[in-house]
């Protein structure tokens, strides 16, 4: 899958959870960056992206996640 | 020893001395005065258990490596079950025997067993709940890979004992610690000064205002059977001002402390009251707490519970916050205490609209009506809890909740010492305004330096000194000693 098809699914699944827009998705966004986006609502993104994508991601891979960028190396990386 | 102690008073100069003027050679060399001067703090307040900080520091250290060196994933986690037995296996001994032995025999017994329990005399060691739980933090994230473990003992040493945070936090984390000590530290006069006008400030929280809190606190707590619903209302009041002010006041102090060692550590508070839901609040109250429950308890909970989507993150936070209260102590008004925070946010999680800021009415001199209604009524919902914290029990805690709501909230609250009460509330009305004024910031004074002439500056600091030397309001400990 294209690496931009990627990063649109991802804005999608954020405005959705967040009901918001209020963000420009790029590959150094953090959660901090992003209203709405702490340790209540990151396991719901997190779902909606396995549903998604139809992966499973590990605890400890979730863990070493910096921002949109790694999220979506991650994604690219599980659906090869 | 207590940071508003004599002792301290005396402690602090001569470690302070030693550190930048004798042991100042290299890195090592100060570590050593930190070490040495954090173990006669430790053993001034309680020698019997130097030991068993010992064996944490030593045991932890070990683990570390080991988890770290080991090549085998199976091995590795043979590691991290032993660190986290240990660690939870003395917290547990210490802290919760006689709760959990108390509590299975009541069980027993409402089949008539007929059991007697003689409670063990456990002494809590000081500061345990707090070093363990750093601990903890240090083993599981050297197994999940985030941060490689110390290989240096004496500096693992001063990042488990160093005294500033060692008896009540904040829970520090190692990769934000050990590096700070690896160096050697150069002294640095603006950070030293900063440590200064934030320890003034945390005396002046907590014994200005929480000592005085705590009079009438006390006072209205201990005849509360007796007392209307107004007077209990403002005993609720004065209570949750007494923690806020006895909790923020202590880490201000740790804080500037650690500032005068040339060591940062993380913030603890960050103005709670000023929050419009119980997200923020908790974003904002015990950081060091909040945070690691978040990342050790929280994060992997509703990682198991995902797919069960809004139903599944409720039920992890409320088993997180059930955790937060049992962290306070091993007593049923702790469990309903986290219980009832946990449900607080089930609405937040299923409300729509889950659009949150941290800063309230950011940029703006005053907050908005709805921002106003919303922290008022955070503020009672979390005085609410304030009351099965401080009550004797929870039978206690329903009585005063029921003395409450009755046709005399709305008499004139009955109490000794009139005038000096509305003292006290002159100066939590002050924390609050300079508070609200300096919110954005780490603590209320530490952009003096810049913003203001020397004279303001020194009157402030005269007038804030006599103001502590005249108003503190009696001896009280810290609370959070006894965690």
């Amino acid at each position: 899958m294209e690496k931009s098809l990627i990063i649109k699914k991802i804005g999608e699944i954020l405005s959705k959870t967040l009901k918001h827009n209020n963000f420009e998705i790029s590959d150094s966004l953090s959660a901090d960056d992003v209203e709405g986006w702490d340790s209540l609502t990151h396991m719901l993104i997190i779902t909606e992206v396995e549903k998604e994508f139809n992966i499973k991601f590990k605890l400890k891979e979730l863990n070493k996640l910096q921002n949109v960028g790694s999220l979506i190396e991650l994604v690219q990386m599980k659906i090869q | 020893m207590l940071f508003n102690s004599i002792q301290f008073a005396l402690f602090l100069p001569v470690a302070f001395t030693l550190y930048w003027f004798v042991f100042n050679k290299s890195s090592k060399s100060q570590n050593i005065l930190l070490l040495l001067a954090s173990l006669v703090f430790y053993a001034w307040a309680d020698y019997r258990f130097l030991i068993l900080l010992f064996a944490s520091i030593l045991i932890n250290y070990y683990v570390g490596l080991r988890i770290f060196r080991t090549e085998k994933e199976v091995n590795k986690k043979r590691y991290l079950w032993l660190g986290l037995i240990f660690n939870i296996g003395i917290l547990f001994f210490f802290k919760y025997f006689n709760f959990f032995a108390e509590s299975f025999i009541s069980l027993f017994n409402v089949f008539n067993a007929g059991i007697k329990f003689n409670a063990l005399k456990i002494i809590l060691p000081l500061g345990i709940s707090f070093f363990t739980f750093q601990m903890l933090g240090y083993i599981i994230d050297i197994h999940r890979e985030e941060i490689e473990p110390s290989n240096n003992l004496l500096d693992f040493s001063v990042y488990v004992a160093f005294f500033p945070k060692l008896l009540a936090g904040p829970i520090e984390r190692a990769q934000k610690f050990l590096p700070q000590i690896a160096v050697k530290r150069i002294f640095n006069p603006e950070q030293a000064t900063d440590g200064l006008r934030q320890i003034l400030w945390g005396l002046f929280v907590k014994l200005v205002v929480s000592n005085n809190c705590a009079i009438y606190a006390d006072n209205i707590y201990n005849g509360y059977a007796s007392a209307n619903g107004s007077t209990l209302l403002l005993g609720a009041i004065f209570y949750m001002f007494q923690i806020y002010g006895d909790f923020s006041g202590y880490s201000n102090i740790a804080i500037g402390v650690s500032k005068l060692f040339g060591i940062n550590l993380m913030a603890n508070f960050a103005r709670p009251f000023f929050s419009t839901n119980i997200s923020d609040f908790w974003k904002k109250w015990h950081i060091s707490l909040t945070s690691w429950m978040m990342d050790y308890v929280n994060n992997p909970l509703s990682f198991k519970l995902r797919k069960f989507k809004k139903v599944g993150m409720s039920l992890s936070i409320v088993c997180t916050f059930l955790l937060v209260g049992f962290w306070h102590g091993a007593e049923w008004k702790y469990l309903l205490y986290g219980l009832l925070h946990g449900i607080y946010f089930i609405p937040l999680l299923l409300m729509k609209n889950s659009k949150r800021s941290s800063l309230v009415a950011k940029g703006k001199l005053l907050p908005g009506f709805k921002e106003t209604a919303q922290m008022t009524g955070l503020f009672f919902l979390v005085c609410l809890t304030g009351i099965f914290f401080r009550a004797d029990s929870i039978t206690d805690a329903v009585k005063f909740i029921t003395g409450i709501f009755n046709p005399s909230l709305f008499s004139i609250p009955v109490f000794q010492y009139r005038a000096i009460a509305i003292l006290t509330l002159c100066f939590v009305l002050f924390m609050l305004v300079i508070e609200w004024i300096t919110r954005e910031k780490d603590h209320p004074l530490i952009d003096f330096e810049t913003k203001y002439p020397v004279v303001v500056r020194w009157g402030v600091y005269y007038a804030l000194s006599i103001v502590i030397f005249i108003f503190s309001g009696g001896a009280q400990p810290f609370i959070y000693f006894q965690f």
